[in-house]
């Protein structure tokens, strides 16, 4: 029921409906609704708590919500296991850097997992098709590396590397699934302000060069506000505002709830 | 009917000896996230203190110090080992639950090589001999074994439910790092469980080896082993399950080895080995055993 | 990619290692040619655990289980009773027979993770074990069972039949076994270094690592850890196989946890997750108490065999050095002998300097570190753990 991931494609929109998650008793996410229109950046805000980082793992297929539906086009998210809403086309990256041992490559070709197929047979034996296909999701990574601008690292080993390179090989990695829809979670969190600036032009120069859907979750409101072509306001679990990110701005209830609590980190970049 | 009985008690006995060693695993596990490999040879150390000492200084002074001695002997353990392997790697409990085990290698190594081919008697008070209670005949071993590790069983819970160390202990389960943050010293919390555990562990081995058993051996230690399904059954993390996975554990194998000649296609023996059985069988159902936390669908 | 020699220069060491192995038994006696043979039989088992713990991050104590299936299985699929079938038929159907028993497990050993599985384990070992007492027409009880010798061709892996000589040197049955067991390891070498190397060493590294990445990225997280333990498994099969044709006898009491514990040591002393580290460590488990046996005499603190008495004899001497030296690794070298050759590997060459932006220079930070610490945002949220 997957079509190929081909990025010029535009993606289906990713529609949340009444999304609830409950854990033992406390309400993370209450209700919460939106829709992210094909090929926009959308973002999530709120204040800590909020339930940001929560609604990725619903939409990643990490948590299983109460109540609510998560649909890709026809495809529903909340009924399919995280592997299989990878292979629909739907990559994130995480707020904490969650790599794997190894080089970047080796980190990038894990995103290439799920278009691949060599299995264990056809690995051990070294078959010709598994080499082959080996070599072209190589090529492929190495050239999606060059694109963020990591082709230098491309063989060194990430734990070698500095904090703001990580957080790029996490979003090269989540890259190489060639996602439909993309999820980021905090991209420039920890980072200084040259890397932020360097990070935001990436993101940029991705959205505009592969037309996919962004979902973005940050902190940081300089990079909402120059991204976002719409803005989810959560808190407390809670949808309180939609809008463009300059109503978003202007709401009364967004200013109390979320700018409000988080004073001078408005605008810090 | 006699025989149904007969062997209820055994199981309870059993049970209850399995039980203090299971509880040593979720303290330690609950303290740490290490499941403990050393707890073999911690029985067989607490058994060998009894069996060399207890000539000189009777059966309580040497259950009493094999108690301590195999208690500091975990706790330092802890404290000048596990403590320092892993450091910050996110992994660090499954690098020292591996370090358990080149740590029982050592011991088991140097206890057995002492104790050789003999088998060496504990010299407890109760010997061989035994009680009628109504229809049945028990060991008194049996009896005491039962009521000693309720009452060492309802100490620890004691400990757990009553004293700031179970607290610490609990909230270091639930979340390590908030714990460390709202100023549970870790460090301590941990090393006291490892007393505990080994505490216990020692206590168990006096029983474990009383009659009808002939004596410590060599291969006493392996018997811990068989506390495993008890806490895995149990969830790992919860002493109520542990005690009630013990119980189970313990029963099948009473009643499996009483009832041995109907259950001839199993094979000789298979009492044994029924608790690895019990586990496999629970684990097929319930990965996470019987009695894990309900977290949140987290999946 | 690379020109025919650096090519020499990346393959040479393997292939001098290759040739010279396959001199050894030119110049060796049965006793150095036999540590040889437990050796390769050990490394095969232990490439095969190394996949599953070392780098799947999946403990199993139930290896000697597995081992257990191979070398029953080849003999009672080659042997009599049993179908008496062609003995190289046997030793096929026996790995396969091996994986088809981890695939058993499977229900366990894909949902059971970590150190839990270590425990679920143990079960097969006591269960493997307490089977291979009772089901005597099939295992020979308590006293095992010979093994018939392998065959293949009219070419018998045995003393004799045919009658042979190279070169001036009689080839009996260590010899034959010796390149038996040479090809069998060679073909462990080169398809696990490709499964490592390949997509699904990868996958099983992600989940090692990190469970919700592998997730999120598409890796079937419980297929792949059955897949990890039906792979080793067959790894554990093949080496029990081996390890039978060479013992010449099977019984119960060589599969006991102690064997399980020794694979475990084997992955742990060479540095998990790494084909030349598991070798390493197979070697030196297997290698060191038959070398202290044979030399007890002149080693200080080492009783003769035999001469009891509470004195340490050369098996307790070398699980001593062993278990100790789990201990020590894992404290002070967590990546065993495979680490510490490649860290004096680049020592020798030279320093890799890595220097990003930050300025952190070439300190391994491990994932989640704190290293945000001097950023300019606001605190984050600590809700999502992976």
């Amino acid at each position: 029921m997957s079509t190929p991931a081909a990025p010029a494609a535009a993606p289906p929109p990713l529609d949340v409906r009444g999304v609830t998650v409950r854990f033992a008793g406390l309400l993370a996410l209450d209700d919460v609704s939106f829709t992210v229109a094909p090929g926009t950046v959308h973002a999530v805000i709120g204040p800590n708590g909020a339930g940001k980082s929560t609604c990725f793992n619903v939409l990643s297929g990490l948590y299983r919500p109460s109540a609510g539906t998560v649909r890709l086009g026809a495809a529903e998210l909340t009924r399919l296991a995280p592997h299989r809403i990878a292979a629909l086309g739907v990559a994130r990256t995480f707020q904490n850097i969650v790599t794997t041992q190894g080089t970047v490559a080796d980190n990038l070709m894990l995103g290439r997992h799920a278009l691949s197929h060599a299995g264990f047979a056809a690995s051990a034996l070294r078959l010709p098709r598994a080499l082959r296909e080996q070599r072209a999701h190589l090529a492929k990574a190495r050239e999606i590396a060059e694109l963020i601008g990591l082709g230098a690292h491309f063989d060194s080993p990430v734990a070698l590397l500095s904090y703001g390179d990580r957080k790029r090989v996490e979003l090269a990695r989540a890259l190489c699934l060639e996602p439909r829809v993309l999820l980021l979670d905090e991209p420039v969190a920890g980072m200084n302000a040259a890397e932020r600036t360097r990070m935001t032009g990436v993101i940029e120069e991705i959205r505009a060069e592969l037309g996919l859907s962004v979902v973005l979750v940050e902190h940081d409101m300089g990079l909402v506000m120059r991204l976002a072509d719409e803005v989810t306001v959560l808190d407390f679990g809670r949808a309180i505002a939609h809008g463009t990110p300059d109503e978003v701005r202007r709401d009364p209830e967004v200013l109390r709830a979320y700018l409000g609590t988080a004073g001078a980190g408005e605008d810090a970049a | 009917m006699t025989g149904f009985l007969d062997s209820l008690l055994n199981g309870l006995a059993l049970g209850s000896v399995y039980a203090l060693i299971a509880l040593g695993f979720v303290t330690i596990f609950k303290a740490s996230g290490v499941l403990s490999f050393t707890h073999g040879s911690l029985l067989l150390l607490g058994g060998y203190l009894v069996a060399v000492l207890h000539d000189d200084i009777g059966f309580a002074g040497a259950l009493a110090v094999a108690v301590l001695v195999t208690a500091a002997v975990a706790g330092a353990l802890d404290r000048l080992v596990l403590q320092r392997v892993g450091g910050t790697d996110p992994h660090a409990a499954h690098v020292q639950t591996i370090v358990t085990i080149g740590v029982d290698i050592v011991l088991v190594t140097d206890l057995a090589r002492r104790i050789g081919g003999d088998l060496l008697p504990l010299g407890d008070p109760w010997g061989s001999a035994v009680t009628d209670l109504g229809p049945v005949t028990v060991a008194d071993s049996r009896v005491a074994a039962i009521l000693v590790s309720a009452v060492a069983i309802g100490g620890a819970f004691a400990l757990f439910r009553f004293t700031p160390w179970g607290l610490s202990l609990r909230a270091a389960a639930e979340d390590r790092e908030a714990a460390a943050l709202m100023g549970v010293r870790l460090t301590r919390v941990r090393t006291a469980a490892w007393c505990l555990a080994g505490a216990l562990a020692a206590l168990a081995a006096v029983f474990l080896v009383a009659f009808p058993a002939p004596g410590l051996e060599r291969t006493t230690g392996q018997i811990a082993l068989k506390a495993f399904p008890a806490a895995i059954l149990g969830g790992m993390t919860s002493p109520v399950g542990a005690l009630v996975g013990s119980m189970l554990i313990g029963l099948t194998e009473a009643f499996v080895a009483g009832y041995q000649s109907d259950l001839h296609v199993l094979g000789e023996g298979f009492g044994d080995v029924a608790p690895y059985a019990v586990m496999v069988l629970v684990l097929l159902v319930r990965p996470a055993g019987l009695f894990a936390a309900k977290g949140a669908a987290r999946v | 990619m690379s020109d025919p020699r650096t090519l020499l220069l990346k393959r040479g060491p393997l292939l001098l290692v290759a040739l010279l192995l396959c001199a050894l038994p030119f110049y060796l006696d049965a006793f150095w040619l036999r540590i040889g043979l437990f050796s390769m039989a050990a490394a095969i088992g232990a490439v095969g655990l190394g996949l599953l713990s070392g780098t799947a991050g999946q403990l199993s104590l139930g290896h000697a289980f597995f081992l257990a299936v191979g070398a029953y299985g080849y003999v009672w699929l080659a042997g009599e009773p049993g179908p008496g079938l062609p003995p190289a038929v046997a030793l096929v159907l026996a790995v396969l027979l091996a994986g088809a028993a981890g695939g058993l497990f499977s229900p366990v050993a894909g949902r059971v993770k970590g150190i839990y599985l270590g425990v679920a384990t143990l079960a097969l070992v006591f269960l493997g074990h307490h089977v291979l007492l009772t089901a005597d027409s099939v295992t020979g009880g308590f006293n095992g069972r010979s093994v018939p010798p392998l065959e293949l061709g009219g070419f018998t892996f045995a003393e004799s039949d045919p009658e042979l000589t190279v070169l001036g040197v009689p080839f009996g049955a260590e010899e034959r076994l010796w390149y038996l067991g040479l090809v069998l390891f060679a073909v462990t070498w080169f398809t696990a270094r490709g499964l490592l190397r390949g997509r699904p060493g990868r996958a099983l590294v992600a989940l090692r690592d990190s469970e919700t990445a592998a997730s999120v990225m598409g890796v079937h997280v419980a297929r792949y850890r059955s897949a990890a333990f039906v792979v080793s498994s067959m790894y554990a099969g093949l080496a029990g196989a081996l390890l039978a044709l060479s013992f010449r006898r099977v019984v119960p009491d060589y599969f006991s946890l102690a064997l399980s514990v020794d694979y475990l040591a084997m992955i742990v002393i060479g540095g998990l997750g790494s084909v030349a580290g598991a070798t390493a460590g197979a070697v030196f488990v297997t290698a060191l108490p038959l070398l202290m046996t044979r030399y007890a005499d002149q080693l200080p603190l080492v009783a003769t065999p035999g001469s009891g008495g509470g004195s340490i004899g050369p098996t307790e001497a070398s699980r001593y050095l062993y278990g100790a030296a789990i201990v020590l690794i894992l404290l002070f070298a967590p990546d065993g002998l495979h680490g510490l050759a490649r860290r004096t590997r680049a020592r020798l060459s030279r320093r890799p300097s890595v220097t990003g932006p930050h300025g952190s220079g070439p300190s391994p930070a491990p994932e989640r570190a704190g290293s945000d610490a001097a950023s300019d945002t606001p605190a984050r949220a600590k809700e999502h753990t992976p």
